[in-house]
């Protein structure tokens, strides 16, 4: 998934309101000494014990209290059909259940397991076009109804909407591929019809039947999308407001813009859920609040403020103030499954010694400089973030984090490179980063000219297939932890079309899509070594583009707010674990 | 009298007219389409003409201001004939396109927000500027005069988000002594409503005060040496009744305008107060709606405070009138 | 009648003592670039019933010296001694409150531009009313408020009960001046200032108002004093005239000796520079030269020295010699110039008496 279109634009913001001592909010932070990337371990699960609830206890946590999240802004969407963000997904997760679900502890090892199902799926031919789940006993909605397939089915008819269409749609393109996921089926509302391809043979059963096979579908399953709304209690455009819980909590209040409140749902059963704890009695979620706000009484750790938490990354004018005893054990760092890549025309810049030669001349530290420091992120040498199922970090050409002037020399051995143009969007930040990049790039002989795009219509003009820019920056992360939502995508040639591109390399290599399709037919098991094989392949031959950061969060906690990690699946701290110290 | 406040009330209509179509007008003119701010992550050509025709946007631009106009006076109703058809009462003023709320129900919770702020720091300041600078002039001269002076020297050359951010280092992080700042409404819990406030107001309200000192000083000298002010003292007056009846009005009215329009625009939104106290009110509300490009809060927002100041010129040259005979017949 | 401290009085009035008497006035403004010298040891007095003119530029001390004779200056800011004696009282050296007494009651004042001295904000008839009922507590409203009507019919204004509820905008400026003075008489006053009363009307409305102040002169018998640069004016109205240079008096006398036998050069400068009904209408106009001195900085000898083209006729005295008021040809006029008598009559005859118009 591309970075939010909306943060590009509240950094501008963000920028702006810098003067007034508050600071840019998006996407900095220090991921400090952990250099050494996380590696996954075994995505999928099927054991029983994994898929049956209730979840592990964390150890000394304890049940009660009232777990605050501060953040920014509002939540857009809490409807399943629109989640697209993850700290909506992360929050939604508490309030609906879909399918499949993530089970983390914050060791860096992540299960995909079964939710409402009671496991990750059946391929029911092996061959990963036929995929049935069953649902679990005793399942209840927050009114004690009983959770029904037909449900599941319904959440997924109404995705189709347009009117809902801000979510995922892995499922929907699948079941209706070629062209637009709502060409022809535009959702329930108009006519009643239920999406082709979904059975629900009884309430506990619901099968998916595809036309080619997809693999990937138990993560797929995990999407919001596939969380269960009964007919009867869609309200259609104001189900953001209120989605009926499946899950251990329900939504008290919200009022936009304020404050969300979660109170427990007691129809909710534990032993049904292998994922959640739900240890606190009450989730609030205030908004508004500035970044630097929220860090500085992070900071502080009034007693009114003990526990909370934000998603929020630290500003870098608070920063210095996270490193002394009695804060810095209360942050939680580390990369996001976002990578921002210098992305290169390969239909300009054909010859592979030219890219090399920009891979060594590109000075990763100044492009992180301009944007925060270390904070930032850190300098990547891999197309697939460290987040990512079956991750290795390698290096397959090492250069230095600082670039290196005279590898450059010697790779163009005294030819003149072509005049590059770099495209950036036009916010502060973005702008500052680029600038970085030419320096470093003219320092190592290049020759490059700036091009500034308005922030909302940059991604349309790189995105366009004859776009005349050669350079440009453009950061991609997964949608779920596995590289089949980032290789495909991103150096797939029959992805490019004329407009709306997101293999922005503009990459073409029919020996790769020939082993793209190849790893998709793998189970999604052994998916994971494979697109990690393919990412170091990529790299090593053909260097489409360069790997310039991993994308790193740094998010302050409470003294009083137990067990927090980064969640794996989502870049931000999970919450379905989290406890409130007495 | 009454010509004179129906001229000004008309007045006050064509101007939001012509604001609420420039607003339109800027509005289109930005580049970026809304739409591409909304349809999150699923930015395809496609989808962008989706969210485009469902916030109305593909309509020509006469036709959306009507429509909006339309839904003002006597309401409107969107998507109609779908699942998703939607009547929405006059006053409307449209849907948030970020996340579907009725624009009046976020102009409901904040402009009382932003209201509350502007009303408790502007009674701080009249009261104590007014009071400071009006001292100050009749003790011209003395150590008070000079202290006040200085005080309000070092006010107004002050930034809220200066001054703001030190009360919060001082009285909020270092020491706790007060919560970090929030809204309750006054109907609530009055108490809290003050508690949460008393930063915002102490902070904009000492600012303010610093520059309504210098300018009530500077009033009330002025005045001090009109050849009225010296009649009534030939007259025998005592000169409490001097400064009280004779100097204090005169030297008041230009403070009253200007206090009137500070009232007024503040009212529009006081976005650097509202965004270092993390209060969401109509500052905030607007500049994030700008960020986003969300048209109906935008509209709505900058009419509001178009309504405000027009209200307050309004009110100011009434209240204007009424000190200033001289205003009546002109 | 009036005359200088060193002067006898005239044997002739009708009271024993002038209501009015001034002593040896100074007034002194410390200000950050030196002392401002604003009026230096000026006397005079005035009798119920008589008018006294003072003349002179503006910066020659004459609205100070009325002003303080009001007791309008901070007395934290200006230094004043010497004596003013209102119906025997001494004005200097007294409070506020007691000041305030007699402002208004025994004294009133009339000021220059009617429209910035009348406060927009109030009726006409209310700050008559006022001034009225400040000195009267015990009067009811309504009793000022007839008061104020009746001042104002008596000051020439039509249908007076009408116009005391108009702002003084809607008045004209002959109007406003009328409605100034109803106020400054409302309580009878022994002394009236009028500060330059007619220089901001129309030369018709200003005949209108000499004749109002001295038929209303003739009613309350009160002791009048005329500031005013235009000669014209105190011609028409004052029985006698102080001419005012550089905060000191330089020359005193009746109108008939001021006017038609002005003996101090500053005064033949005045009068050469008012246009003459009966002189020759070709012969021009002379302004005295130079400009006012700076009351800070005072010329040594005689303050009108580097503008007076007889300076030094006798030695250096005008240059280092201050000159005291003395007599000269007529009983009661005074002058201050070292010229001697013989030098100032052949002067006169000689250099200015063909040119200059006097008027009448």
């Amino acid at each position: 998934m591309r970075f939010k279109g909306g943060a590009l634009v509240v950094g501008a913001l963000a920028v702006a309101l810098a003067a007034a001592g508050c600071s840019e909010t998006t996407n900095d932070g220090d991921n400090g000494g952990s250099q050494e990337a996380k590696t996954q371990s075994g995505s999928i699960s099927y054991e029983a014990a994994d898929n049956t609830g209730p979840a592990k206890a964390v150890e000394g946590a304890t049940k009660g209290g009232t777990l605050t999240v501060m953040q920014n802004s509002d939540f857009e969407h809490l409807d399943p059909a629109r989640n697209y963000v993850n700290v909506q997904q992360l929050t939604a997760n508490l309030i609906y259940r879909s399918l499949n679900g993530y089970v983390e502890d914050g060791s860096g090892k992540m299960l995909l397991v079964g939710d409402l199902a009671t496991n990750p799926g059946t391929d029911v031919n092996k061959d990963c076009k036929v995929w049935e789940f069953k649902l679990r006993d005793g399942l209840k909605y927050e009114d004690g109804s009983a959770i029904s397939t037909k449900d599941v089915a319904w959440g997924i008819a109404r995705s189709f909407a347009p009117e809902l269409n801000e979510g995922p749609h892995y499922i929907q393109q699948w079941l209706y591929p070629g062209g637009a996921y709502n060409a022809s089926y535009k959702g329930p509302y108009e006519g009643g019809q239920m999406p082709a391809g979904i059975e629900t043979p009884d309430d506990k059963t619901i099968k998916f039947t595809f036309a080619a096979p997809h693999c990937d579908m138990p993560y797929a399953a995990a999407l919001p999308t596939s969380a269960p709304v009964p007919q009867a209690k869609d309200t259609k455009g104001q189900y953001d407001l209120k989605p009926f819980s499946s899950g251990p909590y329900k939504v008290k209040s919200y009022t936009r813009d304020n404050l969300l409140e979660l109170e427990r749902n007691p129809n909710w059963d534990a032993n049904t859920d292998p994922i959640r704890t739900a240890y606190p009695d009450v989730y609030k979620f205030s908004f508004g609040l500035e970044q630097q706000q929220i860090a500085e009484r992070l900071v502080a750790d009034a007693a009114a403020d003990q526990a909370s938490i934000t998603w929020g990354d630290t500003p870098p004018a608070v920063l210095p103030r996270t490193t002394g005893a009695g804060v810095a054990e209360r942050v939680a760092k580390g990369p996001t499954q976002y990578v921002w890549y210098l992305g290169i025309n390969n239909q300009r810049i054909k010859d592979k010694k030219i890219r090399e030669a920009l891979y060594y001349g590109l000075d990763r530290d100044a492009a992180l400089k301009a944007i925060g420091g270390t904070s930032a992120g850190t300098p990547a040498s891999t197309l697939m973030s460290p987040t990512t199922a079956g991750f290795e970090a390698y290096d397959a050409y090492n250069a230095p984090a600082t670039g290196d002037v005279n590898k450059v020399k010697e790779i163009l051995g005294g030819t003149t490179p072509p005049p590059l143009v770099l495209a950036h969007s036009n916010t502060p930040l973005r702008t500052a980063q680029a600038e970085a990049i030419r320096a470093s790039l003219v320092k190592a002989g290049f020759q490059v000219t700036l091009k500034a795009i308005e922030a909302t219509s940059y991604y349309d003009e790189v995105g366009r297939k004859n776009t005349p820019f050669d350079l440009y920056l453009h950061g991609w992360g997964s949608d779920w932890p596995t590289g089949s939502t980032i290789i495909p995508p991103l150096y797939d040639s029959r992805e490019i079309v004329d407009e709306g591109n997101q293999n922005l390399a503009y990459f073409a290599e029919p020996s790769i899509d020939a082993e793209i399709d190849r790893i998709k037919t793998l189970s999604a098991a052994e998916q994971d070594a494979a697109w990690m094989a393919l990412d170091k392949k990529i790299m090593t031959e053909f260097l489409p583009e360069i790997p310039a950061y991993y994308d790193a969060t740094h998010e302050l906690f409470g003294s009083k707010v137990g067990n927090v990690f980064l969640s794996d699946a989502f870049g931000a701290i999970q919450l379905n674990k989290i406890y409130v110290k007495p | 009298m009454v010509r004179f406040i129906t001229r000004r009330v008309l007045v006050g209509v064509a101007t939001i007219i012509a604001i609420s179509i420039i607003v339109f007008g800027l509005f289109f003119a930005v580049p970026s389409s809304p739409a591409k701010v909304m349809c999150g992550k699923n930015c395809d050509p496609a989808s962008i003409a989706a969210v485009e025709t469902r916030l109305g946007l593909r309509e020509p631009i006469v036709e959306q201001y009507t429509s909006f106009m339309k839904g003002v006076f006597v309401g409107r109703t969107y998507a109609p004939g779908t699942a998703f058809e939607r009547q929405c009462d006059a006053p409307c003023l449209g849907y948030s396109f970020r996340n579907d709320e009725p624009v009046t129900a976020i102009l409901k919770r904040t402009v009382p927000v932003t209201i509350s702020i502007v009303v408790g720091a502007a009674i701080l300041w009249l009261l104590i500027g007014v009071s400071l600078g009006m001292i100050s002039a009749l003790r011209r001269g003395t150590l008070f005069d000079k202290i006040a002076i200085g005080i309000s020297l070092t006010g107004a050359s002050m930034q809220v988000f200066f001054f703001g951010l030190i009360l919060l280092y001082g009285l909020v992080y270092a020491t706790g002594w007060l919560d970090f700042p929030s809204y309750t409404p006054f109907t609530e819990n009055p108490l809290k409503w003050a508690q949460g406030l008393i930063l915002p107001w102490v902070t904009l309200g000492f600012l303010n005060s610093a520059i309504y000192a210098r300018l009530s000083r500077a009033q009330m000298l002025e005045t001090l040496s009109e050849d009225y002010v010296r009649t009534a003292r030939a007259k025998g007056l005592p000169l409490g009744r001097v400064y009280t009846k004779h100097a204090l009005r005169a030297a008041i009215t230009p403070i009253v305008t200007i206090a009137g329009l500070d009232i007024g625009a503040s009212l529009g939104g006081t976005f650097i107060t509202e965004t270092i106290f993390g209060l969401r009110g109509l500052g905030k509300e607007t500049v994030e709606a700008v960020n986003f490009l969300n048209l109906p809060i935008v509209v709505a927002t900058v009419l509001l405070a178009a309504v405000f100041i027009v209200v307050a010129n309004l009110i100011v040259d009434l209240l204007y009138a009424v000190i200033d005979p001289r205003v009546r017949l002109s | 009648m009036t005359a200088p401290a060193s002067a006898p009085n005239s044997p002739t009035t009708t009271d024993k003592d002038p209501y009015l008497r001034v002593n040896d006035l100074r007034v002194q403004f410390p200000t950050e670039d030196g002392v401002v010298k604003a009026v230096d040891g000026v006397s005079f007095s005035v009798e119920r019933g008589k008018t006294l003119g003072i003349v002179g530029e503006s910066g020659s001390g004459k609205s100070v010296t009325s002003l303080t004779i009001m007791g309008l200056h901070n007395t934290k800011r200006a230094r004043i001694s010497g004596e003013i004696l209102v119906g025997g009282r001494n004005v200097v050296g007294m409070t506020e409150e007691q000041t305030r007494r007699l402002r208004g009651r025994d004294m009133a004042m009339i000021f220059q531009d009617p429209l910035s001295a009348l406060h927009p904000y109030y009726k006409v008839g209310a700050q008559i009313a006022e001034a009225y009922k400040v000195h009267h507590p015990n009067a009811s409203k309504a009793e000022a408020k007839k008061r104020a009507v009746d001042m104002l019919g008596r000051v020439g204004i039509p249908q007076p009960a009408r116009r005391a509820d108009s702002y003084p905008h809607e008045f004209s400026g002959g109007m406003r001046q009328r409605a100034m003075i109803a106020m400054a008489l409302v309580n009878d006053p022994d002394l009236l200032i009028a500060d330059e009363p007619t220089t901001a009307l129309d030369v018709t409305v200003q005949a209108q108002i000499l004749d109002l102040l001295e038929d209303l002169q003739r009613e309350f018998n009160s002791a009048i004093i005329m500031i005013t640069h235009d000669l014209g004016v105190v011609a028409q109205v004052a029985d006698e005239v102080l001419v005012m240079y550089g905060g000191r008096a330089v020359e005193f006398g009746t109108v008939e000796q001021v006017m038609r036998r002005p003996q101090h050069p500053y005064t033949w400068g005045l009068l050469a520079s008012v246009p003459s009904l009966h002189g020759d209408s070709d012969a021009d106009l002379v302004p005295i030269k130079g400009n006012p001195p700076s009351l800070i900085n005072l010329p040594t000898g005689c303050a009108f020295h580097p503008r007076c083209r007889y300076a030094g006729r006798n030695g250096d005295r005008s240059f280092t010699e201050v000159p005291e008021l003395h007599q000269v040809l007529e009983r009661g006029h005074l002058v201050a110039c070292h010229l001697s008598e013989a030098d100032r009559t052949k002067f006169y005859a000689e250099d200015i008496a063909p040119s200059a118009g006097v008027a009448q």
